[in-house]
C-alpha cells in the first residue's frame, strides 16, 4: 500500500504545471528527485527501524545482562551457558529436531489427500470441504477436544480397550505426548496445505494423467512420476510454510494439551521463553532464549528464500 | 542475493555488537513514573472481575471512600495466565500500576525488590489477620494477606460409610489409612486419592499435605527456615510415599494426564475417589465439594501419620494478598488502601460468596458446614507448607522429577539430588 501511494505521489510531483518547468526552477527539481526516493521510504524505514530493529536490538542486549540480584548488570554469556545446560531447553531444541523431521510427512498428509480428490474418489467433493473445517477452529478449542479424546479415561482409550489393546496415556506419556500434539497441529492445520495443494493441482496438465493412464500406469506409478514432477515448486512451497507454522504456531495447543509435560518432553523454544519471562521471573534469560529462536528462525528462512530463489530459476 | 547476505551479515555483526554493551539502569524506580497521580490509585488484579467477589470490592472500595473521599481508585482485571508477564513487563520499565495482588510465596518473594515493605502501615493488622510468612522476606512484610491457601485432605464419608468404615473417624496412621482404601476400593470401586498431576502441581500438594506426618518437628521447622537437608531420611520418605502411592495404585489411572484443575476435583467430585489433597480456597475447595457431595458427606482428615515422632498439622499460608510498589507517588494512600481491602467486612464479604477461608480469623463460618469448621480449627495449630518456601525454580524441577516419579523414569535418591543442587543454586 505504502508503495502505491508513493507511486503517485512521484507521478504527482513530476506533474507539477506551471513554475516547476521553468529551467531555473528544474535543477531545484533536479536536487529533490534526487531525495524523493530516500524521503518516501523513510517513514517504511523509520517504522521498521524503530519498531522492529531498535527493540530487536534491545533485546538482544538485554540477554547479556543479569536477573534476580544482578538485574541490570553486564553478565557477558552467562545466560546462554545456562540456556544450554539447561535440559529443559535441551529438550525444547530436541523437540525443534523432530518436527523438521516430522515434516514430510505433514506434507505428505495434505498432499496424499489432495491427489485423492483430484483422481475424484467417490465423495471428493464432501471432503474437500470437511478436510478444510479444522483450519478455521482456533488451537485452544482444538487442544481442548483433544484433552477431552485423548484422556486417559476418554473415548479413545475406551475403543482400544474394547478391541482388546492396553490403553495408552496419549498426554502423560513422555515418549509419546509429543507425537499426540504433533498429530492434532496436523490434524488441526493441513487443511490450509490441502488448498494450496489443489490449486498446484488445478495447474497440472490432464494429458499427461490421461497419457500415463492410457500406458496402464497404476496409482503410486502415476503419483510418483507425473503428479510428484509437475507440482514440485507446490510442495516447495508447502515444505516452507509448514515449518514456519510448526515453529511458531504450536504453543496454543502445548499450553492447552501438555503445559510442555509431561516431565518437559512436549516443551518447544517459544514455551521455555514464555514460562521463563512469566512465571520464573527470568526475563533476561528468557531474552538469551528468544535471541537463540531468532537464530534459528533466521536460518531457516534463509534456507527457505534460497531453496525458493532456486525453483524459480529452474522454471 | 550478494546484498541481501551483506546485510544480513551486518544486522549479525551489529546486534552481537550491541550484545557487548551493558543494560539500561536497573533501579530507576524511585524517579520513574507512577500509573496512578496524586489522587488516582490503580489497582492490578486478576479477582476484580470476578462475580463472586463483586461484594468484597464494593465492601473494600466503601471502607477507603469513608477515610479518602477525593481518592480515585480504578481496578483493573488482568487474566490470570498473563499476570505476572504482564507485571514483570510493568516491573522492568519500573511503572505501573500503585497496587498489585500477589500469590504468596515464590511468586511475591522473586519480586520483593519492586515493592514497598508495608510493616509501618500494617502493624494494626497483624494479630488479626493470619498468614503473613508467606508474604514477608527478610523479616519484612510486603503484602496483607486477603485469602488464606492450604492444602486439607478431604475425603468422601459416604464412600466411607459404605464400605462399612466409621466416617466421622478417619484413619489416623499411613498403615490404616492404606487398609481403608483397599476396603473402600472392594466395596465401592472408588480408587484411594483423586490425583492430577499433569501441571506437576500434585507433588506440591502431596509434600505439604504430607509432610508434618512424616518430618519431625524440628526437622519441619529447620525446612521452613531454608535449613533443608534433601537426603535426609524424612524427605527422602516423603517421595518414596508419593512413588509407592503410584506404583501400588492408590491414585486414579493416569494421574501424570490428569490436570490438578479441574479433572481431579471432578473426580473427588463424582465420588471416583475416596480422598483427595484439596485447597482450602478459590477452586478445588470445601465449597466446590459440599456442593456436589453434600456438605454432611465432606470430611477433612489431619494427614495419616507416617513417622511416629511426627505431629501432624495442616500447612496453610497467605493465598493471595495486595502488595504495594515502591515507585508510587503516595505510599500513605496505597498502603491505606491495602488495608480496606483487607478490612473485616471487606473479608467477610470475600468468605460468604466466594467460599474463600480469609485471613481474617475473626469471622465467624459456622455455618459453611462440617469441613470448614475443622479446618478454621487446625489453622490454630496449622504450619507453613512446606513447598510454599521453595523458589519457583526448584517447584518447576519438582513438577518434572515427580511426574518421572510416577513413570519411573528417575529413582528417588536421584530426585532429591537433583532438588538439593536446584535448592542450593537458588
Amino acid at each position: 500500500m505504502v508503495g502505491l501511494a508513493d507511486g503517485t505521489n512521484t507521478r504527482t510531483m513530476d506533474d507539477r504545471p506551471g513554475p516547476a518547468r521553468r529551467p531555473p526552477a528544474r535543477s531545484r527539481s533536479r536536487g529533490w528527485e534526487r531525495w524523493a526516493p530516500y524521503v518516501l521510504v523513510a517513514p517504511a524505514v523509520l517504522i521498521i527501524v524503530g519498531l522492529r530493529l531498535y527493540p530487536l536490538l534491545l533485546g538482544v542486549n538485554f540477554s547479556f545482562t543479569g536477573d534476580g540480584d544482578r538485574n541490570g548488570q553486564p553478565v557477558g554469556l552467562d545466560n546462554y551457558a545456562a540456556l544450554f545446560d539447561d535440559p529443559l531447553f535441551q529438550q525444547a531444541l530436541r523437540n525443534v529436531g523432530l518436527l523438521v523431521l516430522l515434516l514430510p510427512v505433514a506434507v505428505a498428509i495434505p498432499g496424499l489427500l489432495a491427489t485423492f480428490i483430484y483422481l475424484r474418489v467417490p465423495g471428493h467433493r464432501f471432503f474437500r470441504s470437511v478436510y478444510f473445517f479444522p483450519a478455521v477452529l482456533s488451537p485452544v478449542i482444538v487442544g481442548a477436544i483433544f484433552n477431552l479424546l485423548l484422556a486417559f479415561d476418554g473415548p479413545l482409550n475406551s475403543l482400544l480397550r474394547s478391541v482388546g489393546i492396553a490403553p495408552v496415556d496419549w498426554l502423560g506419556d513422555p515418549g509419546v505426548a509429543i507425537f499426540a500434539v504433533v498429530g492434532v497441529h496436523i490434524w488441526a492445520t493441513f487443511g490450509m496445505a490441502l488448498v494450496v495443494f489443489l490449486a498446484g493441482f488445478a495447474t497440472l496438465d490432464s494429458a499427461l494423467l490421461d497419457a500415463a493412464r492410457v500406458d496402464g500406469a497404476a496409482l503410486h506409478q502415476v503419483i510418483r512420476h507425473v503428479i510428484i514432477p509437475g507440482l514440485s515448486r507446490t510442495i516447495q512451497f508447502v515444505f516452507v510454510t509448514t515449518m514456519i507454522g510448526m515453529l511458531t504456531a504450536m504453543f496454543g495447543l502445548l499450553y492447552v494439551m501438555t503445559s510442555g509435560g509431561p516431565e518437559g518432553s512436549t516443551y518447544l523454544p517459544e514455551y521455555y521463553i514464555w514460562i521463563q519471562q512469566g512465571q520464573m521471573n527470568r526475563p533476561a534469560l528468557a531474552s538469551a532464549a528468544s535471541t537463540v529462536l531468532f537464530l534459528i528462525m533466521l536460518v531457516v528462512g534463509l534456507v527457505q528464500i534460497s531453496i525458493l530463489r532456486r525453483s524459480g530459476r529452474e522454471d | 542475493m550478494k546484498q541481501r547476505t551483506l546485510w544480513s551479515a551486518a544486522l549479525i555483526g551489529g546486534l552481537a555488537l550491541a550484545g557487548c554493551g551493558s543494560a539500561s539502569e536497573p533501579e530507576s524506580s524511585s524517579t520513574g513514573g507512577s500509573g496512578g497521580s496524586e489522587d488516582t490509585l490503580v489497582v492490578w488484579d486478576w479477582k476484580s472481575g470476578e462475580e463472586n467477589a463483586a461484594a468484597y470490592f464494593e465492601q473494600a472500595k466503601a471502607d477507603f471512600a469513608e477515610k479518602h473521599p477525593d481518592v480515585t481508585v480504578e481496578f483493573v482485571a488482568q487474566p490470570f495466565e498473563q499476570y505476572y508477564t504482564l507485571l514483570g513487563t510493568a516491573i522492568q520499565a519500573g511503572e505501573g500500576p500503585d497496587v498489585v495482588l500477589f500469590n504468596g510465596g515464590g511468586q511475591i518473594r522473586d519480586r520483593v525488590d519492586a515493592l514497598l515493605p508495608l510493616d509501618d502501615y500494617v502493624a494494626e493488622d497483624r494479630e488479626r489477620l493470619a498468614g503473613w510468612e508467606a508474604f514477608s522476606q527478610d523479616g519484612a512484610v510486603f503484602a496483607a494477606p486477603v485469602t488464606l491457601q492450604g492444602h486439607p485432605i478431604y475425603y468422601n464419608k459416604a464412600l466411607y460409610d459404605e464400605a462399612g468404615l466409621d466416617p466421622e473417624s478417619p484413619p489416623t496412621t499411613w498403615d490404616d489409612f492404606v487398609a481403608a482404601c483397599g476396603t473402600i476400593k472392594t466395596a465401592t470401586g472408588a480408587d484411594c486419592i483423586a490425583l492430577g498431576n499433569k501441571e506437576g502441581y500434585g507433588i506440591e500438594f502431596f509434600l505439604s499435605a504430607m509432610g508434618s506426618a512424616v518430618l519431625t518437628p524440628q526437622e519441619y521447622d529447620d525446612w521452613i527456615a531454608g535449613d533443608r537437608d534433601w537426603s535426609s531420611p524424612g524427605v527422602k520418605q516423603i517421595f518414596e510415599l508419593w512413588k509407592a502411592a503410584g506404583d501400588t495404585g492408590l491414585n486414579n489411572e493416569g494421574a501424570n494426564s490428569t490436570a490438578m484443575f479441574n479433572d481431579s476435583f471432578g473426580i473427588f467430585q463424582a465420588g471416583e475417589a475416596a480422598n483427595m489433597i484439596g485447597l482450602m480456597s478459590d477452586i478445588g475447595h470445601w465449597k466446590d465439594f459440599n456442593e456436589f457431595l453434600g456438605a454432611e458427606n465432606v470430611g477433612v482428615m489431619l494427614a495419616p501419620v507416617v513417622n511416629p515422632e511426627a505431629s501432624p498439622s495442616l500447612p496453610y499460608d497467605g493465598g493471595i494478598g495486595y502488595a504495594v510498589m515502591n515507585w508510587t507517588t503516595s505510599p500513605d494512600l496505597a498502603a491505606d488502601l491495602v488495608r480496606s481491602l483487607t478490612s473485616t467486612e471487606a473479608l467477610e464479604a470475600f468468605h460468604a460468596d466466594a467460599g474463600a477461608i480469609v485471613s481474617d480469623t475473626t469471622i465467624d463460618v459456622s455455618d459453611a458446614g462440617p469441613a470448614v469448621s475443622t479446618i478454621v480449627e487446625e489453622i490454630q495449630t496449622g504450619r507453613q507448607a512446606l513447598h510454599v518456601a521453595l523458589s519457583s525454580q526448584t517447584l518447576e524441577l519438582i513438577h518434572r522429577l515427580s511426574q518421572q516419579l510416577l513413570s519411573g523414569s528417575v529413582t528417588v535418591d536421584d530426585a532429591v539430588a537433583q532438588l538439593a543442587a536446584s535448592d542450593q543454586a537458588g
